[in-house]
């Protein structure tokens, strides 16, 4: 039985669209899985450097997050502190879930990560 | 009532704000996704597949939309043998992983392919792994007989 791609049968919900951050035109896709969020951010035609970010259950008030690079270029600092600011609104906005977060760039400048920050931000409804 | 030459100044205007101010345009994104669900045994497969210039991601739930493992999957040289590594989920379960080394013969791209399938369904992993392959091949997204990658 093949039932075909209806949105409202479709258990994932995603969002598709592209931005121009810093003259390179970008590819955003986000899509809300039951247990993660993954984000892919690409520029270059692949999905380039995966991250993995959680908030962690402390005892304290305030979470700690945990934010490793799982797959890619593991000396790029911007790019874990792209997935730690995500990963901190995501946890803001009452969510607890993991985030995915793919980053394909063509430069990892701090105004290249600020424009993927606010254009996911700007575009989901954790 | 404003002459011509007032109009003009104001699209100047306007033409500035836009480029300094943020107005962004959006425009819909240009990567396909392509989502369906088939009904295996009292089980929903959902698949979801992204097709990148240079790389392909799939996810295959089962029943729930959970992530399930993570798998990368590339030829690597120097003889082109097909490499597959698991980077979420562990490595005690790799149920999926030789879906993701299947999914780079066939299409001759890099694969990220994420599989809740339980582990000890090999007729689930087979059934799903037909399906996906006979979508991909309608797609256009499987290597031509030739060894092209069509688009």
């Amino acid at each position: 039985m093949n039932i075909d791609n209806s949105t409202s049968l479709f258990p994932l919900s995603q969002l598709n669209f592209s931005r121009q951050i810093k003259g390179n035109e970008t590819e955003i896709i986000i899509s809300r899985y039951d247990d993660h969020f993954l984000v892919i951010a690409t520029q270059i035609g692949t999905m380039g450097t995966m991250l993995y970010a959680r908030k962690e259950e402390g005892v304290s008030i305030n979470p700690t997050f945990n934010v490793s690079v799982i797959f890619g270029k593991r000396d790029e600092p911007m790019l874990i502190a792209c997935a730690r600011q995500l990963i901190e609104h995501l946890s803001l906005s009452g969510s607890s879930r993991p985030l995915v977060l793919s980053l394909g760039l063509k430069d990892h400048s701090a105004e290249t990560l600020k424009g993927i920050v606010s254009a996911v931000i700007d575009n989901s409804t954790w | 009532m404003m002459d011509s030459e007032g109009l003009e100044k104001k699209i100047e205007e306007l033409k500035l704000k836009e480029e300094n101010g943020n107005v962004q345009t959006q425009a819909q994104g240009q990567l396909q996704i392509i989502t369906f669900s088939e009904l295996i045994n009292d089980v929903s497969l959902h698949f979801q597949i992204i097709r990148f210039p240079k790389q392909i991601y799939v996810w295959i739930g089962y029943n729930t939309a959970k992530l399930g493992h993570m798998y990368a999957a590339a030829t690597t040289r120097p003889n082109n043998m097909v490499s597959v590594t698991s980077i979420l989920g562990g490595v005690s379960d790799n149920t999926g992983s030789g879906i993701a080394h299947r999914l780079v013969l066939k299409t001759g791209l890099n694969v990220i392919l994420s599989c809740s399938i339980p582990k000890n369904s090999p007729m689930i992993e087979t059934e799903a792994e037909k399906i996906l392959i006979r979508k991909l091949i309608s797609l256009g997204y499987t290597k031509s007989r030739l060894g092209a990658t069509s688009l």
